[in-house]
């Protein structure tokens, strides 16, 4: 246990060394005077606007309204990404006409930034909160509907033989087999969204801040019309952290409890 | 032993694969019968069909033309009647041994206390009892080929075919392999098929051996091995019989040496 402790230690020690040493360096180089906190704010600076932020009862929107109201329409959209996407692809990807007609335009959508949408849904009736929600289901969903597809068809026939000559019917082999066959692929995808997904979602926020109020994107927007370079690092530090923890907290404990534990990857 | 019964018949079976400039004659003109409860081995050339044989069997494949008969019915898909134990043992990764094995039972509709009494008892037979619950990528290639043998075996049927199943073992558990087969068999009685390139394997296995010809696959010749078991690889009758073979399947072998360059 206390070896364990020590390791932890020891791990967090190796992953914040570099900010710290950054951090330090900044400081030092704005204090003597060599860089300018015009555009930089110092790391002191940076915390306690952070801090305040936070802490403070600054008039709506808070820190806690921005993050929430940015991680609301991310489980919305990356959610309608999950259920759709794998749906979606498992169709291409036990259909033979459907997975010939449909992959060449998938690779052709999958190449556009999904922020690149957000004009033209601006022009449309929707609001801005169901613009950005849309912007990060497609960010999800392309990604998802490829990997699963893949997956699906990735599955070895022998493995759906062995299953047929033990009597399995299209819905054994399809739960037993196909499914847990793909899942390797199925998780690729959903990692991959889950970071298309939080970029999306910035991005979407920043074009379409004149038609919300509150957001990580819309932070950042905000801060650099009232030239404010320490709340636009603020939300930078938020946005990072945001992504960073998603993928720790949802897809790691995912990983290891399924595909890790078969051996269908190599333990990290 | 009742080995009078005929259990599977191939009737003038055709395999070809592809069509026009591409088209390959895989199996020709393939008939043989396997009696009931007998070990029959196919051993030939690579490339001989004999592999295609054993999956048109299991009703993966179809044959081109000709029939395929397992107790007078036409073999048209797989079904739980036969067994099949792959090479490349093709284990559930996400299923432990325990699992593995009991799959044929679950979908049979087997109650899960009932399903995983009667695989405990094939853990215990393939000689696993203790890595029950471990995953198949933790095991060695001959535990995998245990479980697989296991997984054909659990839920009864009534043909086992096997497709070079210690092809990918060393040698020296490819031998201990073999001497439990030949015991579990013993054992539960089943008709087996056997494929493999391995002249000794054959010989120290089959109740019979059906050599193939080179491509197209036919048969060449069918031997009836008359040895009492366990066999003894050094015995003066055990080798006459291989030599035998031997002499079949050599000039099959460079038959197909020579005709390896047009095949894909």
């Amino acid at each position: 246990m206390e070896k364990k402790t020590k390791e932890k230690l020891v791990k967090s020690f190796y992953f914040l060394f570099p900010f710290l040493s950054v951090a330090v360096a900044l400081e030092l180089l704005i204090d003597f005077g060599v860089i300018s906190t015009k555009f930089i704010p110092s790391p002191s600076v940076m915390a306690k606007t952070l801090f305040e932020l936070a802490t403070h009862k600054p008039p709506p929107p808070t820190l806690f309204d921005h993050v929430f109201g940015s991680l609301y329409r991310l489980i919305l959209g990356y959610g309608l990404g999950v259920l759709i996407g794998i749906s979606i692809g498992i169709l291409l990807g036990m259909n033979k006409v459907l997975h010939r007609s449909f992959s060449p335009i998938l690779s052709l959508f999958i190449s556009i930034p999904t922020v690149a949408w957000v004009p033209l849904l601006l022009l449309t009736p929707l609001s801005g909160d169901e613009t950005i929600v849309i912007a990060v289901f497609l960010g999800s969903f392309f990604p998802i509907v490829y990997n699963t597809m893949n997956g699906i068809r990735g599955v070895g026939k022998e493995l759906i033989w062995a299953s047929q000559i033990m009597g399995a019917g299209n819905t054994a082999v399809f739960f037993d087999v196909l499914l847990p066959g793909s899942l390797i692929s199925i998780i690729t995808g959903l990692r991959l969204a889950i970071g298309y997904s939080w970029r999306a979602l910035v991005g979407a926020e920043l074009i379409a801040q004149a038609w919300i109020s509150e957001g990580a994107g819309y932070l950042i927007f905000g801060a650099m019309f009232g030239g404010h370079p320490e709340v636009i690092f603020a939300g930078l530090v938020i946005i990072a952290l945001g992504g960073f923890l998603l993928d720790r907290l949802i897809m790691d404990p995912l990983e290891r409890k399924t595909i890790e534990k078969w051996g269908m990857v190599k333990e990290r | 032993m009742d080995m009078t019964k005929v259990k599977l018949q191939a009737i003038d079976v055709n395999k070809t694969f592809g069509g026009g400039k591409d088209k390959v004659i895989a199996i020709e003109n393939l008939s043989f019968d396997v009696k009931e409860n007998e070990f029959t081995v196919l051993v030939g050339p690579t490339g001989c069909g004999k592999s295609t044989f054993l999956y048109m069997v299991a009703g993966f494949e179809k044959p081109t033309s000709g029939k395929i008969l397992l107790d007078g019915h036409l073999i048209q898909k797989p079904g739980p009647d036969r067994g099949f134990v792959f090479q490349e043992f093709v284990l559930y990764p996400w299923r432990t041994v325990l699992g593995n094995i009991t799959f044929g039972l679950e979908i049979t509709g087997v109650p899960k206390e009932k399903a995983r009494e009667r695989a405990m008892r094939f853990v215990e037979m393939v000689g696993l009892d203790g890595f029950e619950n471990a995953y198949p990528h933790t095991l060695s290639g001959g535990m995998k080929q245990r479980v697989g043998i296991a997984r054909a075996l659990a839920y009864d049927p009534e043909v086992l075919l096997m497709d070079e199943p210690f092809g990918s073992l060393d040698a020296q558990t490819r031998k201990v392999m073999q001497g439990e087969l030949i015991r579990i068999w013993e054992e539960m009685k089943k008709t087996v098929i056997f494929v493999t390139h391995s002249v000794i394997e054959a010989t120290y296995l089959a109740d019979k051996i059906v050599v193939m010809t080179a491509r197209p696959g036919r048969v060449k010749g069918i031997i009836d091995v008359d040895l009492p078991r366990p066999r003894d690889y050094t015995g003066r009758e055990y080798l006459r019989i291989r030599k035998e073979v031997l002499g079949l399947l050599e000039e099959e072998v460079m038959k197909s040496l020579r005709t390896l360059p047009e095949s894909k």
